[in-house]
């Protein structure tokens, strides 16, 4: 009890002594805070990356193969008809990988093409995607309101269309779109569904923002044909693709990255130049895994660097504050202050140091989700443990950094402290 | 009177470049409880050496040193801390008061190294404040007051823990004549108490305040006399130890 008493009033002595050198105080303790709130805006960048790459992850579908047809680089060579530039994923392309890659669950292909479209008096250039009803499982697709193709919808070539949210708000504002009629081109469409937003697939090399119109394949190969125009810096270009996008889904992970590479190989085979991409999300996770794990060294790098700075920054300020206060150290030793009180009250020091930058330090990494929505785009994700612990990192800094000095000034000799001007 | 302090062929060597310097040689001295002790001598006599060693802020190379029914000459660092907090009461020359806190706080620095409580601490500093004529001054800090103030909160403080002997090196060395006068007669007024006091100055004046001089030259004692003539309301005191009140 006693013992404790002491104790408790030592650390109090420790604690008011700061009070004296508040400018000193606080510049010693500036490192502490940067390192404290570098550590804890990188966790914070971290967490946010790893849950924004998740996301991604499941809106793009872990078991999904995904080729996309695209552009190669300005050469006219291969003209189909019409004159018109031919290039992207054959319908020859989508039976090969369908029946050579094992272990396919479900093969979607998407078409697409610009058209205006005319509704509710408006007039609007729209992107028309035209895919199959399983488009909806393999792509996680979510309705605001209505409902996805049917295989009837397919079967019967029927004049349907999917809006998304945004496309409805902006064409009928705010009457409800369900069963009007959109003029795409020359026919007239009914809209039978809304859809919360695009999957992330689709959105991927889609043109025309979010004015998109879904449409059923067969419908679009029926009507529209697989030539289309796509203006380029005020020319139309004719362009003739029959598939702009195909999705595997896989049984599961490991025939994900089997099937990736059969893919690329047929592919390849079939292809003089390189007018497609295949991808696997799987894989980009796995690649943004190890990025983030350089991320991850260099950040902790460079809190380590500023604690490290820290440390020795309170070590400095601490041995400066022994040498100025040998006198005090002194009398207290002349007083009765064994070693160990003297130890005990200059650690309460560095440590409380290291608190105050520490908890200031976490004041300004509670900021940081803030700063990283707005300059990253992604919230970032703060938990009490990334809070906390580099906290406890920087008390244990001050504890460290303060041990030499404590013990300097625990063995000077009460004499000559005594003498000390 | 019982015997308080004593030293046994007290010697005190350092090591000055390979040679073996003698501060003190053989130093016997008997000191009793209530007995107010001046120790007089030159700069570089050995009273310093033996102020230091005393006070139980050094140990003697070689001898005995028993303060109370202890020998304290072999004691270890902390014990020694705990003797200086409990047993013994400094008054320095120079006040040595800690200045970025209170008076108050800072006569209960030794009890606050003794581990008493807040709330006993604090009655107990009020009442030693009160003592040396502070009352009024207790929460002021040390820079405000004048010499002689700050001496009597230093003697406040070095009796805060009751302590065996009161020791008190050349206290009115910074102080004018008539502060010194003061400070004086709050020492007489201590001793009369039955306070023991041990008192190294190097000024016949302070000296004759108290009952019994002891002289050291070349750390060796020169001379150890009784002192009746200065010293008022005394008993004459015979040779070794025979003084007068008990200690309250």
């Amino acid at each position: 009890m006693k013992a404790l008493n002491k104790a408790a009033d030592i650390m109090l002595l420790g604690f008011s002594s700061l009070n004296v050198h508040k400018v000193r105080s606080f510049l010693t303790s500036l490192s502490i805070i940067f390192g404290v709130g570098c550590v804890i805006a990188s966790l914070a960048i971290n967490a946010g990356a790893s849950s924004e790459a998740q996301k991604s992850l499941r809106e793009l579908g872990s078991d999904n193969i995904i080729v996309n047809a695209i552009k190669p680089p300005e050469d006219s060579s291969s003209k189909g008809g019409f004159g018109a530039l031919r290039y992207g994923i054959t319908k020859d392309d989508v039976v090969r990988l369908r029946d050579n890659i094992p272990k396919v669950e479900r093969c979607v292909v998407v078409h697409r093409t610009k058209k205006y479209a005319l509704a509710n008096k408006k007039r609007m250039s729209v992107s028309i995607i035209a895919t199959e009803p399983s488009y909806a499982e393999v792509a996680r697709v979510e309705m605001q309101a209505g409902r996805f193709f049917h295989g009837r919808d397919t079967l019967r070539y029927k004049p349907h269309c999917i809006l998304t949210y945004s496309l409805a708000r902006e064409m009928f504002g705010h009457i409800d779109p369900m069963g009007k009629l959109v003029c795409l081109g020359k026919k007239d469409f009914r809209v039978i569904g809304v859809l919360k937003r695009l999957p992330r697939a689709l959105a991927g090399g889609a043109s025309g923002g979010d004015r998109q119109v879904l449409i059923p394949l067969s419908t679009d190969e029926a009507v529209f044909g697989s030539i289309t125009s796509m203006g380029t810096q005020g020319s139309y270009v004719l362009e003739k693709v029959d598939v702009h996008q195909v999705i595997l889904q896989m049984a599961d992970e490991q025939a994900v990255l089997d099937g990736a590479q059969v893919a690329r190989s047929l592919l390849q085979r079939f292809h003089e130049k390189k007018d497609y991409n295949v991808v696997v999300p799987i894989e980009e996770i796995e690649l943004k895994k190890k990025q983030k794990r350089i991320w991850n060294i260099v950040m902790l790098l460079i809190a380590g660097v500023s604690l490290l700075v820290g440390g020795i920054g309170i070590m400095n300020i601490m041995l400066a504050s022994v040498t100025e206060r040998t006198r005090e150290i002194g009398i207290r030793r002349a007083l009765g202050a064994k070693r160990g009180d003297i130890t005990v009250q200059f650690l309460v020091e560095a440590v409380t140091l290291t608190m105050v930058g520490g908890l200031l330090g976490i004041a300004l990494g509670l900021v940081t989700p803030v700063l990283i929505e707005k300059f990253l785009g992604f919230p970032g994700v703060l938990t009490t443990s990334m809070l906390w612990l580099p906290f406890a990192v920087a008390v244990l800094v001050g504890l460290l950094s303060g041990i030499y000095p404590a013990t300097r000034a625990a063995m000077l000799d009460p004499i000559d402290a005594l003498r000390h001007e | 009177m019982t015997e308080l302090v004593r030293l046994k062929d007290v010697w005190k060597t350092y090591d000055v470049g390979g040679q073996a310097v003698h501060a003190l040689s053989g130093i016997n001295i008997s000191i009793s409880e209530g007995q107010y002790v001046a120790i007089m001598g030159q700069s570089g006599s050995g009273k310093s050496t033996m102020l230091n060693l005393l006070g139980c802020l050094d140990k003697p190379t070689s001898g005995e040193y028993w303060l109370g029914e202890k020998d304290v000459s072999k004691y270890t660092d902390g014990q020694l801390s705990e003797v200086r907090n409990l047993s013994i009461g400094f008054v320095f020359q120079s006040f040595n008061l800690l200045p970025r806190i209170s008076v108050l706080a800072n006569i209960e620095v030794p009890l606050f190294y003794r581990g008493m409580p807040r709330s006993l601490r604090h009655p107990k500093s009020w009442e030693l404040a009160r003592m040396v004529a502070l009352g009024d001054r207790a929460l002021h800090s040390p820079q405000e007051l004048s010499g002689g103030q700050r001496q009597r909160v230093a003697i406040a403080r070095a009796l805060a823990n009751d302590p065996l002997i009161l020791l008190a090196d050349e206290p009115t060395g910074n102080l004018d004549s008539a502060t010194s006068r003061d400070i004086m007669d709050l020492f007489d007024e201590l001793h009369q108490r039955g306070r023991t006091i041990i008192m190294v100055t190097h000024e016949l004046e302070i000296a004759a305040h108290a009952n019994r001089v002891i002289n050291l030259a070349d750390g060796r004692v020169l001379q150890d006399s009784l002192n009746d003539s200065t010293s008022p309301g005394e008993s004459t005191p015979t040779p070794p130890p025979q003084p007068s009140e008990d200690r309250e």
